[in-house]
C-alpha cells in the first residue's frame, strides 16, 4: 500500500469530517448570532444570563462537553444521536466564543449610523438587518475564521463517539497495517488541505465583498 | 397652521434642565436657523423635535398632532423629518447611490429602479452624480454631507433638520456645503438648521432663533438679530462667533 | 451520604493525582509554548526570506491541523519505528509546538499594530536587529499580546484533556475511569466540568492582575482572542 493509497482511503472519511465542521459552524453562527442580538437588550437578568452562558462554555473543554453529553445524558433518559451530540457541542461552544466577537464588531458599528437610521424612521429590526448586520459580518471575519478553525480542528474528537471521521478511518487503518507515522501523517496533510481551502474560501468571500473603510481589525 | 409648534418644551438629563420651556414655531415652506453657544440646548431641541431624545415635558405639535403623546407611531414621524448630521452619518457599507435608495426601498417600499432613479435625481441637483458609485470612505467632507442632504431630501420629507452641517467641514467644503442648502432655501424646503456660523445662518434662513441656557431669548432675520439687537448676549455671540472665522 | 460523594472521597487520591498531572501539564506547556513562540516569532522576522517562509508554513501547518493528530502521529506512528515515547512525553512535545505557533502568531500580530518608526530610529541609533528585537519589539509585543497569551493559558488547560486520548492519566482519564466504574456518567462528567470551570475562573481572575500590571500608557492591549 502506498502513501497515495492512504491519503484515498482517508479522504474518504473527509467527507464526514467536513459534514460535522460545517454543521458545527452553522449551529454556532445560530448561537453566536442569538446571543449577541439578546445581549443587546437593557434587561440585566438577560444580560448576566448571557454573561454566564459565555463563561461556562468557554471554560469546559469541548471534549468533557461531549462526554457529558454523549455518555451522560443517556443515564439522565435523554439519548442524542452521535452526528447530532457532536454537532450541539460544536455549536454551543462555538457560539460562545462566536458571541463575542460578534459583540465586539457590533460596538465598533458607528453609533451615528445607527442614530441616522432611527432618525429616517427604521424600525429595530431595520437597524438590525439593513445597518448593524452587514458592517458586523465584515468587521468579525477576521475572529470567525480563527473559529471555525477551531470547529475543524475539534471535529476528530467526533471519532470518540463513533462517527466515522477520518480520525476515526485512521485509527482502524493504523490497527490493520502498523503503518501509524504515514497514516496520521496523511490525517495531517488532509487536515491541512481542507483548513486551507476554508481559508482561502473565506479570503475570496472577503475580497468579494470587502468595503473601503470597513475592515476586519 | 404653523407645521411645527412647539410650546414650553422642557428637557431634564439626570436632573439638569437642559431645555428650560423652549416655544417656537415653523411654518410650511418657512426656514429657520438656531443659533446660541455650545450647551445653550439647540442640538437637543432639534433631536426631541424627532424624538430622538423624548422631552421631559411640554408640547410638541406637528402636523396638528401632538406627537408627545405616548401612542404615537416615532417611525411614521420619523419618515416625515429628513434630518442631516454634524458628521454625515453615511452608511459605511453602502455606496452614495446605496445610501440614498436604502430609505427609499425599505421604509418608502419603492421599487429598486424607480428608486435609483430618485437618487439620480436628486444626486444631479447637488452636483454629486458622478460620484454616486463610491463608499463613503472615498468622498471628502462636502461630498459626505452633500450625500446625506440628497439622502435625507430623496425621502420627501415635511421637513428637513440640520444639525451643524458645516461644523465638522473646513471652509472650503464648508462653502460646497452653504451653497447647496442655499439652493434648497430658494427652492422653499422647509427647514430647521442649528447651526453657531453665522455665514451659513444668514445664507439659508428667514429668521434666525438665538437660544441661551435653554430658553429662547430672540427671534429675528439675521441683518437685525445680528447687528441691532438689543440684547447683549445675542451681540456678544454674534461677535465671538464671528472672531472664530 | 450521597453515593456518588462517597465515590469521589473515595477516589480522591487518584482524583489529585490526575489534577496534579493535567495542571504540571498545563504549567510546562504554559511556558514552552510562550519559549517556542518567542522564537518562532524570532524567525518569521527574519532577513533571509527562506527562513522566514519556512517558519510562516510552519506555524500555518500546526494552526492548521488538529492536535490530537500530533499527538497520534508521534504516539502510534513512532513505536514501530523503534522510537517509543512515553505519554507525557509526547504530550509536553505536541502541546510546545502547538502553543508555540499560537503564540507566534499572537506576537506577530502585536507585531504588526507597532509604530514602525521606532525600529528605524533604533536602526538609525545603531542597535543591530538582534538588540531591536530584544529591547524594542519583544517588550511591546509581549505587552500587546497579555490578552491573547493569557487566553492560550487557559485554552491550555481545557487541552490538556486531549492527553487522555493517548493514555496520559491526566484528571478527565481518572475521571473516566470512575465514570465506568460507578456507572454515574452524567454526574462524574459534569463534576470534571465544573472542576474545569473553577480553574478557568482562578486564571481569569489571576489574568485580569497581569494585564493590569503590565499595561504601559499609549499602548493599548489588542482584543481578546
Amino acid at each position: 500500500m502506498t502513501f497515495g493509497n492512504i491519503l484515498i482511503i482517508l479522504a474518504k472519511g473527509a467527507g464526514y469530517t467536513i459534514l460535522v465542521t460545517l454543521a458545527g459552524i452553522g449551529a454556532g453562527l445560530a448561537v453566536g448570532l442569538l446571543i449577541a442580538v439578546l445581549q443587546t437588550t437593557k434587561v440585566k437578568a438577560v444580560q448576566l444570563l448571557l454573561a454566564a452562558y459565555t463563561f461556562v462554555f468557554r471554560s469546559i473543554p469541548l471534549l468533557v462537553l461531549l462526554f457529558i453529553v454523549f455518555f451522560g445524558l443517556p443515564g439522565m433518559g435523554i439519548r442524542i444521536p452521535p452526528f447530532l451530540s457532536m454537532v450541539l457541542c460544536l455549536g454551543l461552544v462555538s457560539g460562545a466564543y462566536l458571541a463575542e466577537i460578534f459583540r465586539g464588531a457590533m460596538a465598533a458599528v458607528s453609533r451615528d449610523e445607527i442614530t441616522a437610521a432611527e432618525a429616517m424612521g427604521m424600525k429595530r429590526v431595520q437597524i438590525f438587518f439593513y445597518i448593524i448586520w452587514p458592517q458586523m459580518f465584515r468587521m468579525a471575519v477576521p475572529g470567525m475564521v480563527n473559529e471555525f478553525t477551531s470547529v475543524l480542528k475539534y471535529t476528530p474528537f467526533a471519532y470518540t463517539v463513533g462517527i466515522p471521521e477520518i480520525m476515526k478511518e485512521a485509527m482502524s487503518l493504523a490497527a490493520l497495517t502498523l503503518r501509524g507515522l504515514e497514516i496520521y501523517l496523511a490525517v495531517g496533510i488532509i487536515y491541512y488541505l481542507i483548513y486551507k481551502a476554508f481559508v482561502l474560501l473565506f479570503e475570496t468571500l472577503e475580497k468579494r465583498f470587502r468595503i473601503p473603510g470597513l475592515a476586519g481589525e | 397652521m404653523a407645521l411645527i409648534d412647539v410650546q414650553d418644551l422642557i428637557k431634564r438629563f439626570d436632573g439638569k434642565e437642559v431645555l428650560k420651556g423652549v416655544t417656537m414655531s415653523l411654518s410650511e415652506g418657512q426656514s429657520k436657523v438656531v443659533m446660541g453657544a455650545s450647551g445653550c440646548g439647540k442640538s437637543t431641541l432639534l433631536k426631541c423635535l424627532n424624538l430622538l431624545v423624548s422631552p421631559t415635558s411640554g408640547r410638541i405639535i406637528f402636523k396638528g398632532e401632538d406627537i408627545t403623546r405616548p401612542d404615537m407611531d416615532i417611525h411614521r414621524l420619523r419618515q416625515d423629518i429628513g434630518f442631516v448630521f454634524q458628521h454625515f452619518a453615511l452608511y459605511t457599507h453602502l455606496t452614495v447611490e446605496e445610501n440614498i435608495t436604502l430609505g427609499l426601498r425599505k421604509i418608502k417600499k419603492m421599487k429598486t429602479a424607480a428608486a435609483r432613479e430618485k437618487a439620480a435625481f436628486e444626486l444631479e441637483r447637488v452636483g454629486m452624480i458622478e460620484h454616486r458609485n463610491k463608499y463613503p470612505a472615498h468622498l471628502s467632507g462636502g461630498q459626505k454631507q452633500r450625500a446625506a442632504i440628497v439622502r435625507a431630501l430623496a425621502m420627501d420629507p415635511a421637513v428637513l433638520f440640520l444639525d451643524e452641517p458645516t461644523s465638522a467641514l473646513d471652509p472650503q467644503m464648508s462653502r460646497e456645503v452653504v451653497t447647496v442648502i442655499n439652493k434648497l432655501y430658494l427652492d422653499n424646503i422647509t427647514m430647521l438648521c442649528v447651526t453657531h456660523d453665522p455665514f451659513l445662518a444668514k445664507y439659508i434662513s428667514d429668521s434666525i432663533v438665538f437660544m441661551h441656557e435653554g430658553v429662547v431669548v430672540a427671534e429675528d432675520v439675521a441683518e437685525r438679530l445680528f447687528y441691532e439687537h438689543e440684547d447683549p448676549r445675542v451681540r456678544q455671540f454674534y461677535l465671538s462667533v464671528i472672531d472664530h472665522r | 451520604m450521597d453515593a456518588f460523594v462517597q465515590d469521589l472521597i473515595h477516589y480522591s487520591p487518584q482524583i489529585l493525582a490526575g489534577l496534579k498531572n493535567t495542571l504540571l501539564l498545563m504549567a510546562i506547556m504554559s511556558v514552552t509554548g510562550i519559549a517556542g513562540g518567542i522564537g518562532l516569532f524570532y524567525l518569521s522576522l527574519a532577513q533571509n526570506r527562506f527562513l522566514r517562509r519556512g517558519t510562516e508554513r510552519f506555524i500555518s501547518f500546526f494552526i492548521g491541523t488538529p492536535l490530537l493528530v500530533h499527538l497520534f502521529l508521534m504516539y502510534y506512528g513512532l513505536p514501530p519505528l523503534g522510537i517509543r515515547l512515553s505519554a507525557f512525553a509526547v504530550a509536553v512535545i505536541g502541546f510546545t509546538i502547538n502553543v508555540s505557533a499560537y503564540n507566534a502568531r499572537y506576537l506577530m500580530t502585536a507585531y504588526n499594530g507597532l509604530d514602525k518608526t521606532q525600529i528605524e530610529a533604533a536602526r538609525a541609533q545603531g542597535f543591530r536587529f538582534f538588540q531591536i528585537f530584544r529591547l524594542i519589539i519583544l517588550p511591546q509585543a509581549l505587552r500587546l499580546s497579555v490578552p491573547s497569551l493569557t487566553n492560550q493559558v487557559i485554552q491550555n488547560l481545557k487541552d490538556t484533556s486531549v492527553a487522555f486520548l493517548i493514555q496520559y492519566p491526566d484528571f478527565f482519564a481518572q475521571m473516566q475511569e470512575i465514570a465506568s466504574t460507578n456507572f454515574q456518567f452524567f454526574k462524574t462528567y459534569v463534576a470534571a466540568g465544573l472542576v474545569y470551570l473553577a480553574l478557568v475562573s482562578v486564571i481569569v481572575a489571576a489574568a485580569r492582575r497581569l494585564e493590569r500590571k503590565v499595561a504601559l500608557p499609549g499602548l493599548e492591549t489588542l482584543g481578546r482572542a
